[in-house]
């Protein structure tokens, strides 16, 4: 077992859940000092967790409820005579048609509004964000990459220049953390085709499989048909992690 | 539920009993305002009943609860704009007045950084932690699978580690 493979067994050890692999577990962080530290400090704050004091609600809401119910159960008896009318297929037809045409209507008279000055002053803000994203992208410093990333969220969906930065992080950069938050941050982007291509093929060149499990996530959230190539050729891997893989093929069914 | 799907409308107040507590601290954890949270457990009752018939018998029935209740909090988002300061107040509750400084501290710091962390990784780790949901639970309301799920919790609990530590630096300094 490696360390990204007893990363993704740490929640079923806080849980006291491992079996099967226990013994592999136990062998891996015996001989790791990173992990163990990791597990240990991670698992105190599960446990802190737990004992988090509940909260009450306020009496009020069981009445309210009790209120609520009465009053649906008593329109419900009283809907099946006086309304009947409304269920006809013909009415409700005649509704969406009108609500359809208000809707419509409505969207043109809003458009085509906008105000000059707030647009330009937006525009400086975006240029001021992608240049900190960008400069942030490029340091040596792991947590400052991360809040360059971070800082990639705030640039309007169209900026080119961090989606490729950020594309550039999620392929190469050599911590596993940033290239995750990369990812996420990735989502932003996941209208604009280059984004979504990008992520596809980012798939291909991931060994890590958490990273692996962030993109097909992403992957599956924007239903990317075009992405179906690299989720086939990981979901038939035979190298890959069996959890990978497993998502790999949950995924394909999916966006299929 | 699958009374009330058949037209036991009265058998609704027996899952409102079992579930109207964890269903509240839930929305507390998201969105850190007990009376909006109180209106969104009366809001997913409510469509429980409204849509009742969606409820699949074969399904558990808190993983078709969490999926409402997701819905309700993504609606109640839209409707008010985000209140993205969480109120970093004290819960009141009489267990933390018989605990000792030290651990009131902690937790206290602990409720600071689950509200600084991202919405869908506060979700995980309220539903796998707190709400105690098995991963199956966790991943049909999500819509993915169970390894995926233990790999987003491992994540969500290093990401409020991180702030945590963090957090506790700075009080130090």
């Amino acid at each position: 077992m490696n360390c990204e493979q007893a990363r993704t067994q740490f929640v079923d050890y806080w849980r006291g859940t491992l079996d099967d692999s226990r013994a592999e577990f136990d062998a891996h962080l015996a001989g790791c000092e990173r992990c163990r530290a990791e597990a240990e400090d991670l698992k105190d704050m599960w446990a802190t967790l737990g004992t988090m004091p509940e909260e009450d609600p306020s009496l009020r809401m069981r009445s309210r409820f009790y209120d609520s119910l009465r009053e649906f159960r008593a329109r419900e008896a009283g809907k099946r005579h006086a309304f009947a009318w409304l269920r006809h297929p013909a009415f409700q037809a005649a509704a969406a048609v009108l609500i359809l045409a208000a809707g419509i209507g409505s969207g043109y008279f809003l458009r085509g509004r906008e105000i000059s000055e707030v647009s330009q002053l937006r525009g400086e803000m975006d240029n001021m964000r992608q240049l900190v994203a960008l400069s942030l992208l490029q340091q040596q410093n792991a947590s400052d990459r991360l809040r360059g990333v971070s800082y990639a969220y705030r640039v309007e969906p169209d900026d080119s220049q961090v989606l490729s930065a950020l594309l550039s992080t999620v392929n190469h950069d050599s911590n596993v953390d940033v290239r995750l938050a990369a990812v996420d941050a990735m989502r932003k982007f996941t209208d604009n085709p280059v984004g979504r291509n990008g992520l596809a093929q980012a798939l291909g060149k991931q060994d890590s499989p958490l990273v692996q499990i962030a993109i097909l996530d992403e992957i599956v959230e924007t239903r990317d048909k075009s992405a179906l190539s690299s989720v086939k050729a990981l979901a038939a891997n035979q190298d890959a992690n069996p959890e990978v893989k497993q998502h790999a093929q949950w995924a394909l069914r999916q966006i299929q | 539920m699958q009374a009330v799907r058949e037209g036991d409308l009265g058998a609704l107040a027996v899952l409102f009993e079992r579930h109207h507590r964890p269903l509240f601290n839930y929305f507390v954890h998201m969105n850190g305002n007990r009376d909006l949270s109180e209106d969104l457990v009366q809001d997913v009752f409510m469509r429980m009943l409204k849509y009742r018939q969606s409820y699949q018998p074969d399904r558990a029935f808190a993983a078709w609860m969490y999926q409402i209740a997701r819905n309700a909090q993504a609606d109640s988002i839209g409707k008010r704009k985000l209140e993205i300061a969480m109120p970093e107040r004290e819960f009141a509750s009489a267990n933390v007045m018989e605990e000792n400084l030290k651990r009131r501290q902690e937790i206290s710091l602990l409720k600071k950084a689950m509200s600084r962390l991202p919405e869908d990784k506060r979700e995980l780790l309220v539903l796998s932690r707190f709400q105690n949901l098995k991963y199956d639970e966790i991943g049909a309301i999500l819509g993915c699978d169970v390894g995926a799920v233990k790999v987003r919790v491992y994540r969500a609990v290093k990401a409020l580690g991180q702030i945590y530590f963090e957090l506790s630096g700075e009080r130090a300094s």
